[in-house]
């Protein structure tokens, strides 16, 4: 991983921070853990989103993050969230490169994932299979991407 | 009328028994009285069918004619209370009728593929496919986990792959029929569509095609699989095409008016049929993709065309098995697997020619047939063997045939009423193919002389287990 990508990472993993809206119960901290079957190298990208219309139709996530992958695990922290419903859209950058692997027909060729696995049907998992609870500074989710 | 004698016979004793039958049970006596002869054309294999001999009927195995009989087709359309909605939407067991020393062994695994993976786990049939829905429990991360890799099977590289049209090939274990995993011919290949038809050159290279929407990917295989080249040609229409064609210098993509007019699932639901535009037959220049030409010709549905040959002047001939509209994919199959036969498959040989002025033209053979072969080769024309005979009331084939375009005519062997006749390939100077016997309720293998079909087969085997119709497979001598 080259000096520029790990300021990269630090930068988005910090990106929430600003971008929190003012918390009325105080900011949560989410950790999101993932495990990776294909290989054990290369980053998770991930995008976080705090409500359905930006996840479900093209919309703007609140944060963005890419993690390095170690011994098949990534561990992703976004401190200074507004407690409430997020959902995670992830993919497993095998090589590196920053960007989802495409086919020519533009179909996806490195494994996804989203938050509480749910799953693709021919499309993204929707926001109402995906959402979860962000609240207390302790919050916690897992994801495999296989 | 007299042959329902015996379906009255069982209503009756259904109707006496009534009384003392708990309801389920008398729905399933029904049910399985109901089903026609032939619906074992259609019926589950529950599990890969270990090695067994099989029984010589007559004749003798040629001497010559040593080697294995690779086929495939969908062999696994229930599961609990489900089914699914379309004879192409079973599992793919692969078949494998090896000849040698007199005698002929069957073995035939499932290809071992996501679907079937999710299904098993599901214990329900779950997930989409051609005609069958996405139910509750279905994951679809790409199209590979709908591949039922249940159309054909050819052998690469010193392995077999079992092809599907939407999907991966799915690379296999020649001798143990053990699934080794989808194949991606380069990384950034990973899950593309593959049609079930490649076409194979004299020299062994490998030309095909995967289709999305109004866009082709070509693929140039060698001999041993690899891949040589891959270029991305845009279509005139997002037509449906299971098959293509090659002659010498050119590949043939026909563009059936059966249109991909949304992205929906399942597959067939976004298809909507425009015989007003006709079909685009599109000529690509092998040597350079970017060379094409298009030539055009009244509406027409198919499946599977024959080989391609050119002549001097640049003419280019191709057959083909055509029908007059895509109602058997859109209602036919799909009843099939109710045991229904609501519509009668009338496909017609017919030979399209391509003329260097522009003009395409049609030629009737003026019989039903599908499923043709040719015995390889594109440098001129070769006969064209297929399956024949159909008639009304019962569907599937019930004879083989061989058609010659130069002389404008054929000669066929009619199987009888009790046979399903699948398809047949040629091996050398034999056609070797397999039938379902709906007397004996099994699976036959027969062998005939390629250039004599009239005799009727030089030998026939028979199997102990009747497995369902299959679709296509290759022949590799030892």
């Amino acid at each position: 991983m080259t000096l520029n990508r790990l300021l990269t990472v630090a930068l988005l993993a910090l990106a929430p921070l600003a971008a929190a809206p003012a918390a009325a119960e105080g900011p949560a901290t989410l950790t999101v853990t993932f495990t990776v079957t294909d290989a054990p190298t290369g980053q998770i990208m991930l995008s976080l989103y705090d409500n359905e219309a930006a996840h479900d139709r093209g919309g703007k996530p609140v944060a963005q993050a890419a993690v390095p992958v170690q011994q098949g695990q990534a561990v992703a922290t976004s401190p200074g969230l507004a407690p409430g419903r997020y959902a995670i859209k992830a993919f497993h950058d095998i090589d590196g490169d920053g960007k989802m692997g495409m086919t020519p027909f533009g179909m996806p060729t490195e494994p996804f994932a989203f938050s509480n696995n749910a799953q693709a049907v021919g499309g993204p998992a929707p926001w109402s299979a995906s959402n979860f609870a962000v609240d207390g500074p302790a919050a916690a989710t897992s994801i495999t991407i296989r | 009328m007299m042959l329902d004698r015996r379906e009255l016979f069982s209503r009756a004793l259904a109707a006496g028994l009534g009384a003392s039958l708990p309801a389920e049970a008398l729905a399933a006596g029904l049910a399985a009285a109901a089903q026609p002869q032939w619906a074992l054309a259609l019926g589950d294999v529950a599990a890969d069918i270990a090695p067994r001999g099989l029984t010589r009927l007559h004749g003798r195995l040629p001497a010559d004619l040593v080697g294995t009989l690779y086929r495939n087709g969908p062999a696994l359309f229930r599961r609990g209370d489900t089914a699914v909605n379309h004879w192409f939407d079973g599992d793919g067991l692969v078949r494998a009728f090896a000849c040698h020393d007199g005698g002929v062994q069957l073995q035939a695994r499932f290809v071992d593929t996501p679907k079937r993976r999710i299904e098993t786990a599901a214990g329900r049939i779950v997930q989409p496919g051609f005609a069958t829905p996405a139910r509750p429990g279905a994951q679809v991360g790409s199209a590979d986990d709908t591949n039922a890799a249940n159309t054909h099977v050819i052998a690469a590289g010193g392995r077999l792959l079992a092809l599907w049209e939407a999907g991966s090939a799915t690379a296999m274990d020649m001798a143990t029929l053990a699934t080794i995993g989808p194949v991606a011919f380069r990384p950034d290949l990973k899950g593309m569509p593959f049609l079930a038809h490649p076409k194979v050159e004299a020299s062994g290279r490998i030309w095909n095609i995967g289709l999305s929407g109004k866009h082709a990917y070509v693929y140039r295989l060698s001999a041993g699989g690899a891949l040589e080249a891959g270029q991305m040609i845009k279509l005139p229409a997002a037509s449906y095409c299971h098959d293509f064609t090659m002659a010498a210098r050119h590949l043939i993509i026909v563009l059936q008016p059966w249109l991909h007019e949304k992205a929906s699932l399942p597959f067939s639901t976004g298809m909507v049929w425009r015989p007003e535009q006709g079909t685009r037959v599109l000529v690509i220049d092998k040597d350079d993709l970017t060379r094409q030409r298009l030539f055009e010709l009244p509406a027409l549905f198919f499946f599977h065309l024959g080989d391609g040959w050119e002549e001097a002047d640049g003419t280019i001939h191709f057959d083909g098995a055509f029908d007059s509209s895509p109602l058997f994919a859109v209602e036919g199959a799909p009843a099939l697997v109710e045991g229904r036969y609501p519509r009668s498959e009338r496909p017609m040989l017919r030979l399209v020619s391509l003329h260097p002025d522009g003009r395409a033209r049609l030629r009737d053979a003026g019989i039903t047939a599908e499923f043709p072969r040719n015995p390889g080769g594109h440098d001129g024309p070769r006969p064209t063997f297929h399956v024949g005979g159909y008639q009304p009331g019962r569907p599937f084939a019930r004879s083989i045939g061989r058609w010659d375009w130069q002389a404008g005519r054929g000669q066929a062997h009619d199987f009888g009423a009790h046979q399903i006749v699948e398809e047949f390939v040629p091996a050398g100077p034999w056609l070797i193919g397999t039938t379902i016997n709906l007397k004996a309720r099994a699976t036959e293998l027969h062998m005939m002389r390629a250039d004599r079909l009239t005799d009727g087969p030089v030998a026939s085997f028979r199997a102990d287990v009747a497995l369902p119709h299959s679709f296509h497979g290759s022949w590799l001598a030892a």
